[in-house]
């Protein structure tokens, strides 16, 4: 690792300013993930700002939406009553991942942030467009049992990165909607979710549309009736402490049997969490059936292709699905 | 504890583990635990090819860095003296010769030690390390197992050794299985397994004079460690100190001096200090062995009941370029079953990786996964249940060497373990027990495992307070090596375990194998009883001389001891305390040294253990995800001489097995030779949430013939046979025969 | 050849006694300080004037917290982990090694009370904060009820993952995950042993919990 200057700024601007000037520096919340990729020769910032003093721990109830600072930790955020009342599935998502010693380190913003697992993407002895742009992709030819089936573009030759987003909060936050609080030193920027993370597209290396030097400072969550009927569904090679092969987050508001409003996101099929837009769509005024759950599923699957080793991944997802959907409108 | 309850057989509540308090308060002193003045870091580089030369190293941004003390490669070590010199032109090692360290410019796999970096502080030593550039020159590599599988071929160490148990074998007619009633035939693959203890291998190497090396290494047993260094550097063997009392898990990485360890030793003679040096868990997968990927091929024929007429099993695994490794994969079956036509093959595949190494259960838990996936695969054609299929086909002597057993109580293992696991509700038929939209299976797999036993020592010293040191070089992994020893003395001097010292993990202390194939306690165990058995003796020659003690014309076999005394027989009282008998004599001490070894048994008996595993799965339709749920395990191992670490270690092999089953596989992208999966979060073993219950039992019955305390070992048993047990309870929950492990979700949706 | 900046925090040292202040190491290295300041501001270290300096010797941090009730004050080289400060500097082995990357566990230690991994966290991010090794579980002799726990059952075997499993079973009951074995087992998931130690483990938590004793 290569030596670096330490700053533990206390105030948000201080924070900002110390990132302003310095190409090469980067805050570190939690570590968990930057600490790694410090560790493997990865990143290597010459100025390292720890923003754990910064006031940005808080969870609240605003009007309209709930806000959840950028440091809250992983573990407080699933234990919180407010998400517990409101939007227990990110509750659920967030005990899905990691483990207890990781998720009282882990904060909201360094979440969103975290790497993709792909072991290309971490041995520097293979070539790797996220980490090295223009040395190609190992994995489109090597092992990816546990690569992409959506959104890679092989419009203008073969697909640039196929790895996955590999986090279970992005997943539900996508389902839910957030918007991604940013300060810089202009002053505040909103992104919605959708927006915050990229498809690898011509720049693999990019996995968010957060600017250099930019500050996450909250997550917004707007309010919604998916306090009951939610499920995240995650599918993994052992029952815990690992990363998911697929996970669901579905989110139902159901008006009797009749499904008023349809939540639904994939992890661990794409760069970015894969929001079913067109299969929620197709929910919409459906009766809970399974009928409608196959429907949805097939119709989220529709654009999906697999390589040579995650072909599973294109029956695991649209079963997934099915059973999140079954989970979250509790029939079994 | 619930399960002490369970086994009637249990004489008496289990010793607490000795070291267990070292353990629980952090005081308990790994190999990279040691404090030095003037310690020295290494990081270890390794090479990025798989095959080839190393051009260049550039070390100059490095050797300035702040803290750097040197960086050492081929091109400036002091030298390994039993290397001898580099001939020239330079040649590639033919197969047969151990890999030498920083000795010449070949690549012979991905992940070889090329260069290592010293420094003054572990942060500055891991950022030069990130400095040095080598330069390679890339030859054409082969990596893929089952791309070359046809280069495979009778290890040359074995075609020089006409009795090699690894030559061809035949028995009756090889080719009965062709005219089999009934024919099952399958191929299984079991890919590369890595140990992975959770202690990363360590070592602290410190060179006390010019000819004088101590070693502070996590190795598996420290007298062949000091007989290899001391070889190595060609130094008299008392000149090499080696220090292992505590090890954090090995299963086999830590038989061999490998070469990390010998490139810490160079550093330390390099920069003239303590030199520590701790593997990072990527180097974890290449620097010290694995399970070797392998691939077999089985046939059984039987008659339409269930009578084996023929077996033909094929096994071939994986080696180095460099080195043989050979492990007793198809051995098992012509031992373990009862059938008069037998014949098996085994062949090893040379490829550009690093050699293989024993793996607990070695070549047995390999084979043992084929051979009772097959006879599940024979149970399922022919309609009858697995159970009663292995109990159609005993063998109630060894049919391969046609000896009797010493002792044999598989067939109690299979009716306690059927009993508690409740195998009679298992419905024959597969894909029908279902619970909670689960699909639940029952499967079930024997298990055997040769005995070891070899030449040991121990030392026993009686102090002047009533309190005893044992010692002996033995080691302890993990299974309680101390615990047991002090039970065996406390039981044989009639002396509270908590009066009762033992000493292992040093190299100066008396001789004593490795801990490895389940020989500690039949070779250790043994020693330690025959070393009690002399100090009794000793101490009623004492006794004797003792005027009116009452000890005159006492047999030694009528002796009894307990409380610290001496007795002359079991029902006289009130005997002499061995404090007392020091006393007298002004003795500050009484000392023995004994030797046990195996004898002429050897020939007369065939020796195993042997033993069951009955496993429940659920696995999930929807995502093909499989938990085991229940397993019960049941072992005919002689004497039991703690249920407490006997238990722990059944446990074990049990969890390890499970891994094996359903998650680990050490993954190589082919292309450039070279493994994907080198951590903990891609390498998965299991944890907690993976693993049920875990009941075990023991038959508990002393096998007259194998050694004085009537025990055999526990530790490679308990993993052999897991893995099919699991596959077989998967095929009868889901109907899929999974031949290829590991059995990951993908595989059965 | 080695640089005096660095014989006092690379120094070994045994840690026997542990429950004053330990002078000669302060002294030591505030000597070794010369020329940072102790006094804490919002910029914890100041700005460098060009990056000559990080071409040189790894910059030196000043750091103050209390491990195992002992209040320290060193002066770390920023990359140094929680886990080799304990380790390497202080000569707190309990606390293991086993992957330096978040996923093994065996480096768990309480930081304010809360489980964390050492491994994964700098030793100058620590600043002002109360840590707890397996040194420090117990108070004096006796045992914590879960070192109590762990023996009585045999939750170790290699004793390697053992500290990390104790630290997280701890926080596990005082987290209010303890109260079934499976949600033991979920919460207790990233402490891996393989050893294979698991139910024993799980069996000594259950103990520890439904005993009542306070943790
Ligand atoms: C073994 C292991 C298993 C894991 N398993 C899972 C899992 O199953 N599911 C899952 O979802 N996650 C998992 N994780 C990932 C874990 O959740 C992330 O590492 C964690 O959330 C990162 O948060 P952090 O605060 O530690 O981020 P850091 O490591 O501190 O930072 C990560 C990145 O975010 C940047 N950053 C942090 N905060 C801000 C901010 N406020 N503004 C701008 N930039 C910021 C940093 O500069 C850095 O680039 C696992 C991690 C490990 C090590
Ligand atoms: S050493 Fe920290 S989690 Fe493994
Ligand atoms: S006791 Fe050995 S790793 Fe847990």
């Amino acid at each position: 690792m290569k030596p670096f200057h330490y700053l533990r700024p206390t105030t948000v601007k201080d924070a900002i300013n110390a990132l302003a000037s310095a190409p090469n520096a980067r805050f570190i919340a939690g570590g968990t993930n930057l600490i790694d990729l410090m560790k493997r020769g990865l990143v290597a910032p010459e100025k390292l700002v720890d923003i754990n003093s910064l006031p940005l721990k808080k969870i609240e109830q605003k009007a309209g939406f709930v806000r959840i600072g950028a440091l809250a930790l992983n573990s407080s955020v699933a234990d919180h009553t407010i998400i517990a009342a409101k939007h227990p599935l990110l509750a659920q998502a967030l005990k899905a991942g990691a483990s207890g010693q990781l998720r009282n380190m882990a904060t909201m913003g360094g979440n969103l942030l975290q790497r993709t697992r792909c072991p290309y993407f971490y041995d520097t002895a293979f070539p790797c467009n996220k980490r090295n742009p223009g040395s190609g992709c190992s994995a489109l030819e090597g092992i990816n049992r546990l690569h992409a089936i959506f959104g890679f573009s092989e419009k203008t030759g073969p697909p640039t990165c196929i790895a996955v987003n590999p986090s279970d909060l992005n997943v539900a936050l996508s389902a839910l909607d957030a918007t991604v609080v940013v300060q810089n030193t202009q002053g505040e920027r909103r992104i919605p979710f959708a927006d915050f993370h990229r498809l690898p597209g011509d720049r693999p290396d990019r996995d968010t549309t957060l600017e250099a030097g930019e500050l996450i400072v909250a997550v917004d969550i707007p309010d919604a009736p998916f306090a009951r009927n939610v499920h995240y569904f995650k599918v993994r090679d052992r029952a815990s402490y690992a990363f998911g092969l697929v996970s669901v987050a579905a989110a139902l508001d159901l008006d009797n049997n009749r499904i008023k409003t349809a939540r639904l996101a994939l992890g661990g099929v794409a760069h970015k969490p894969w929001r079913l837009f067109e299969a929620e769509k197709m929910l919409v005024g459906q009766p809970v059936s399974e009928t409608a759950f196959r429907q949805a599923a097939e119709v989220a699957m529709r654009d999906a292709k697999a390589f040579e080793h995650n072909a599973y991944k294109l029956k695991l997802a649209p079963n997934s699905i099915r059973q999140a959907l079954t989970l979250a409108a509790g029939i079994s | 504890m619930a399960n002490a309850h369970q086994n009637p057989a249990e004489p008496h509540p289990s010793l607490d583990r000795v070291d267990g308090r070292l353990k629980v308060t952090g005081a308990a002193t790994y190999s990279a635990e040691y404090p030095f003045e003037n310690l020295a870091h290494a990081v270890l580089i390794t090479s990025t090819i798989a095959k080839g030369r190393i051009r260049t190293i550039d070390a100059k941004a490095a050797e300035t860095a702040p803290g750097v003390l040197a960086v050492l490669s081929h091109m400036n070590s002091p030298g390994v003296p039993a290397y001898g010199s580099v001939k020239l032109p330079a040649e590639r090692a033919p197969v047969g010769t151990a890999f030498r360290v920083f000795y010449d410019e070949f690549i012979y796999f991905s992940g070889q030690p090329v260069a290592m970096v010293v420094a003054n502080t572990p942060e500055q030593a891991r950022h030069a390390a990130s400095l040095v550039h080598v330069d390679y020159e890339s030859e054409k590599h082969q990596t893929d197992f089952e791309a070359n599988l046809s280069k495979a071929a009778v290890a040359t160490s074995v075609q020089r050794n006409k009795t090699s148990p690894f030559q061809d074998y035949d028995r009756g007619n090889p080719d009965a299985i062709y005219t089999a009633e009934v024919k099952i035939e399958a191929t299984y693959t079991i890919p590369t397994q890595h140990h992975q203890p959770l202690e990363p291998h360590a070592i602290i190497a410190v060179w006390e004079a010019d000819d004088k090396l101590t070693v502070y290494d996590k190795n598996q047993g420290v007298k062949s460690a000091q007989g290899n260094l001391a070889q190595a550097f060609k130094l008299p063997r008392e000149n090499v100190k080696v220090n292992s009392k505590f090890i954090g898990g090995a299963f086999g990485s830590g038989i061999r001096v490998w070469p990390h360890t010998v490139a810490a030793v160079l550093a330390a003679q390099k920069v003239n200090r303590p030199v520590k040096l701790v593997l990072g868990r990527e180097l974890m997968f290449t620097s010290v062995g694995y399970r070797p990927f392998t691939v077999q091929k089985i046939a059984i024929g039987a008659t339409k009941d269930g009578q084996f007429t023929a077996i033909t099993h094929e096994g071939t695994g994986q080696t180095s370029t460099y080195e043989e490794h050979l492990e007793r994969t198809i051995l098992a079956t012509r031992a373990m079953y009862v059938c008069p036509n037998v014949s098996t093959r085994y062949r090893l595949l040379n490829l550009d990786v690093n050699t293989p190494t024993w793996m607990r259960g070695p070549g047995d838990a390999t084979g043992m996964f084929a051979l009772e996936s097959a006879l599940d695969e024979l149970a399922f054609a022919l309609s009858i249940d697995p159970l009663e299929l292995r109990l159609r086909n005993h063998a109630d002597s060894d049919p391969e060497r046609h000896l009797p057993w010493s002792a044999k109580s598989l067939k109690d293992c299979y009716r306690i373990g059927a009993e508690q696991f409740g195998w009679k509700n298992r419905i024959l038929e597969p894909q029908t027990m279902k619970a909670d939209g689960m699909l639940v299976g029952y499967g079930m797999a024997s298990s055997l495992y040769g005995f070891h036993r070899h030449p040991s020592k121990a030392k026993a010293v009686l102090l002047a307070d009533g309190s005893v040191v044992v010692q002996s070089a033995t080691m302890d992994i993990g299974p309680g090596t101390g615990t047991a020893m002090t039970q065996i003395a406390a039981t044989m001097l009639g002396v509270n375990p908590k009066k009762i010292r033992f000493d292992l993990g040093d190299s100066g202390l008396p001789d004593a194998p490795g801990q490895n194939g389940s020989s500690t306690i039949p070779s250790v165990g043994s020693a330690v009883h025959a070393v009690c058995k002399a100090l009794k003796i000793k101490l009623l020659t004492l006794a004797v001389a003792i005027p009116g003690s009452g000890f005159a014309d006492v047999r030694p076999e009528d002796v009894t001891v307990k409380n610290g005394r001496l007795f002359p027989s079991a029902d006289s009282s009130p005997g002499i305390a061995y404090t007392d008998i020091l006393k007298h004599h002004k003795l500050t001490q009484v000392e023995v040294t004994e030797e046990s070894k195996p004898g002429a048994e050897r020939d007369q008996y065939s020796m195993y253990s042997f033993g069951c595993h009955f496993v429940e799965v659920h696995v999930s339709p929807v995502t093909g995800e499989v938990r085991v749920k229940r397993v019960v395990t049941c072992a005919d191992v002689g004497k039991i001489i703690n249920y407490k670490t006997a238990r722990s270690q059944s446990i074990g092999g049990v969890v390890g097995g499970i891994g094996m089953a359903l998650m680990e596989e050490s993954a190589m992208d082919h292309r450039y030779g070279r493994y994907v999966t080198t951590d903990f979060a891609s390498y998965h073993i299991p944890v907690h949430a993976d693993i049920p219950q875990i009941d075990v039992f023991f038959v508990d019955q002393p096998d007259p013939y194998v050694n004085p305390i009537g025990s055999k070992g526990l530790g490679e048993i308990a993993i052999v046979g897991v893995a099919a047990a699991v596959a077989n309870a998967v095929f009868h929950a889901t109907g899929k025969r999974i031949r290829q492990l590991p059995i990951t979700p993908d595989k059965l949706l | 050849m080695k640089d005096k900046n660095e014989i006092d925090a690379t120094g070994p040292r045994r840690d026997g006694d542990h429950h004053q202040e330990d002078r000669r190491l302060f002294l030591k290295q505030s000597l070794a300080m010369t020329g940072l300041t102790l006094t804490p501001f919002s910029f914890f270290n100041a700005e460098p004037d060009s990056y000559s300096v990080l071409a040189g010797n790894a910059d030196r941090v000043d750091l103050s917290l209390t491990i195992n009730g002992v209040k320290r004050r060193l002066s770390v080289d920023p990359r140094t982990t929680l886990l080799d400060l304990v380790r390497e500097q202080l000569g707190l082995t309990g606390t293991k090694k086993g992957c330096d990357l978040g996923q093994c566990g065996a480096c768990t230690v309480h930081v304010d009370g809360q489980r964390v991994l050492s491994c994964l966290s700098f030793a100058v991010m620590q600043q002002g904060r109360k840590i707890t090794t397996i040194e420090g579980l117990s108070n004096g002799a006796s045992l914590h009820p879960m070192q109590e726990a762990f023996i009585k059952h045999d939750g170790f075997q290699c004793g390697y993952c053992t500290p990390g499993q104790l630290m997280s079973a701890v926080s596990c009951i005082r987290e209010g995950h303890a109260n079934s074995e499976a949600e033991i087992r979920e919460y207790m998931s990233g402490n891996l042993c393989r050893c294979g130690a698991y139910p024993n483990i799980v069996k000594a938590i259950l103990a520890v919990k439904t005993s009542g004793q306070s943790v």
